[in-house]
């Protein structure tokens, strides 16, 4: 109950401050700019390239096999797209979970009310909801945009839209859940964010280091967060929950991490 | 069941040990001061009880769980030192959430809210910022959310420090009126405000429990009187005193107050004011025993 109070609350922070207010409107202005000057001509472009069959020559990179499988060129930039640019949303939206709430004394009043783990993980999900809306309207305005520009695919594109919300809300989850841990340690939401982007970087020279010792052994190609986006971009339709796994063992290591320091600190 | 048990409690930090080996239990009732010179342990000792900090070693108890259990949210609410309100967040809103958490539902929520900011006498903040609110005012915001629910246990970490005198008298009339239904813990420096709120003193000093007991020791105070009477001259007053039939010794203390020392008080009181109208010298207060700053700290 309490968690579900918590995490009401961090949704509604959102708009309730001037902040929140003006990074929502931000976001509305980039996403806007994102479709206008990005879906809606890559879609034209991508769906030129995949049907003569260029895409496969010129981008094999870019995850082009994924491109033809969703049934609108439109939602293929949208799932590339979204699975670059919505990590960094969430690293940065996600960044104050605790952290300044710390810093100022603010989390006292609220540890003499309920538990430290439920302020953890209610915040958590809290920014998973703020993420879902984001994910929900972004995915809304494309589909507004494939009906505007092929009415045909609408249909099957609405169809594949919860694969796309629950592959995009798996990625998202390990990012939120390590801003999270940094935000128990860090006491502004800058400082938690430059914590994140330390903490990234040592564990991928230490990945980099323990695969030139350890070529073989594969697990080590998945430890970063976010590392089965690359294989994930030439997915599509259910076949990309096949590294579902991935993800999820991430969230739940970095939140135990995380509520283990939440449960010890000093407040 | 004693409101707080604490059983060879310690924190250490580092090396530096803040509170050491510290027995106590305290039981509902009257205010309880919490005393002590800068670093005795106070703050260490109120965050502990809040489950603001773990303990190095010991067992403590509030209203017989431990700190920070479910059982004690709306029980045990606190004002904790230097701890502030989201200042991008309206009052209202904040101690809403705070009153949502301990379990009221939304009407409710908002009715308790009302409550506690007219007891302060803040009502028409509720929907202020509180960085448009002075610092008097921040404070009694703050002693507001800790009224949420009407806890049966507030501990309240200094709360007239830095305070002007109508908000401090403020804060000193609610802790009276509200200590009928709720045993309040206050640490401050200012000794004549515990004094008069407060029913016992808890003193501390470099981290360990120097003595507790009631402000007012009648079995210590009973053969000494402290005449306050700046405008009598000190000089020829302290003679005739001297002189006084039942008076035994006359001497001054650091704060200029008279402390006589009597073989019976009542017919030493009434020679004393009968000296004091003979000659014409008016004072402001004659009381039993030693003031709480001559108790702890003087010498006479």
């Amino acid at each position: 109950m309490k968690l579900i109070v918590i995490a009401q609350d961090e949704v509604l922070r959102l708009f309730s401050t001037k902040r929140g207010l003006l990074s929502i409107v931000g976001f509305c202005l980039i996403w806007l700019a994102v479709l206008i000057y990005g879906v809606m001509p890559a879609a034209q472009f991508f769906g030129g390239l995949a049907e003569s069959g260029l895409a496969e020559l010129l981008l094999p990179e870019f995850g082009s096999s994924g491109l033809q499988h969703w049934p609108a060129s439109e939602l293929s930039v949208y799932w590339v797209a979204s699975l670059y640019l919505l990590p960094f949303l969430a690293i940065m939206t996600a960044a104050d979970q605790t952290a300044s709430d710390r810093a100022r004394g603010t989390l006292r009043y609220l540890v003499l009310r309920c538990g430290r783990l439920e302020i953890f993980f209610g915040r958590y999900i809290g920014q998973l909801l703020i993420l879902f809306m984001v994910v929900l309207v972004t995915l809304f305005s494309v589909l507004v945009i494939v009906a505007m520009n092929s009415a045909e695919n609408l249909s099957a594109a609405i169809a594949s839209s919860p694969v796309i919300i629950v592959n995009l809300m798996l990625v998202l989850a390990p990012y939120i859940a390590l801003m999270a841990l940094v935000s128990v340690l860090a006491s502004t939401a800058r400082q938690a964010t430059l914590y994140a982007m330390v903490i990234w970087l040592v564990v991928s020279f230490l990945v980099s280091y323990l695969k030139s010792v350890f070529p073989d052994v594969s697990l080590l190609n998945w430890a970063l967060p976010g590392s089965q986006i690359s294989e994930l971009r030439s997915l599509s339709d259910w076949q990309t929950l096949s590294l579902a796994p991935i993800p999820i063992v991430h969230t739940v290591v970095l939140l135990v991490v995380g509520a283990a320091i939440m449960r010890q600190r000093d407040l | 069941m004693s409101l707080i048990h604490c059983d060879t409690l310690t924190k250490r930090y580092g090396s530096a040990v803040a509170l050491e080996s510290l027995n106590l239990e305290l039981d509902s009732g009257a205010p309880i001061a919490l005393i002590g010179p800068n670093g005795a342990g106070k703050t260490t000792l109120m965050s502990l009880i809040c489950g603001f900090i773990q303990p190095s070693s010991g067992q403590l108890s509030i209203l017989g769980h431990a700190p920070g259990s479910h059982e004690l949210s709306g029980r045990l609410a606190a004002l904790p030192q230097d701890a502030l309100l989201d200042p991008r967040l309206s009052v209202g809103r904040q101690l809403r959430f705070y009153a949502r958490l301990q379990g009221l539902d939304k009407q409710q929520a908002r009715a308790e809210i009302l409550r506690v900011l007219e007891t302060v006498d803040l009502r028409d903040s509720i929907d202020t910022k509180p960085t448009d609110l002075s610092h008097g005012m921040r404070k009694r915001v703050a002693i507001a959310q800790s009224l949420i629910g009407s806890p049966t246990v507030v501990l309240l970490d200094e709360p007239t420090a830095g305070i002007d005198p109508p908000n401090a008298k403020m804060i000193r009339d609610l802790v009276k009126e509200q200590s009928a239904n709720t045993t309040f813990i206050v640490s401050s420096h200012n000794l004549d405000e515990l004094e008069r709120l407060c029913g016992s003193v808890i003193y501390l000093e470099k981290g360990r429990l120097v003595s507790f007991g009631a402000v007012s020791d009648d079995n210590h105070d009973h053969d000494v009187l402290t005449l306050r009477a700046p405008s009598v001259p000190a000089d020829v007053f302290m003679p005739l005193c001297q002189q006084l039939a039942h008076v035994l010794r006359v001497g001054k203390t650091s704060q200029g107050d008279y402390l006589i020392e009597t073989d019976n008080e009542m017919q030493a009181s009434i020679a004393l004011l009968q000296l004091l109208a003979d000659n014409g010298w008016r004072y402001r207060q004659l009381s039993r025993g030693k003031t709480l700053e001559e108790r702890l700290y003087g010498n006479a």
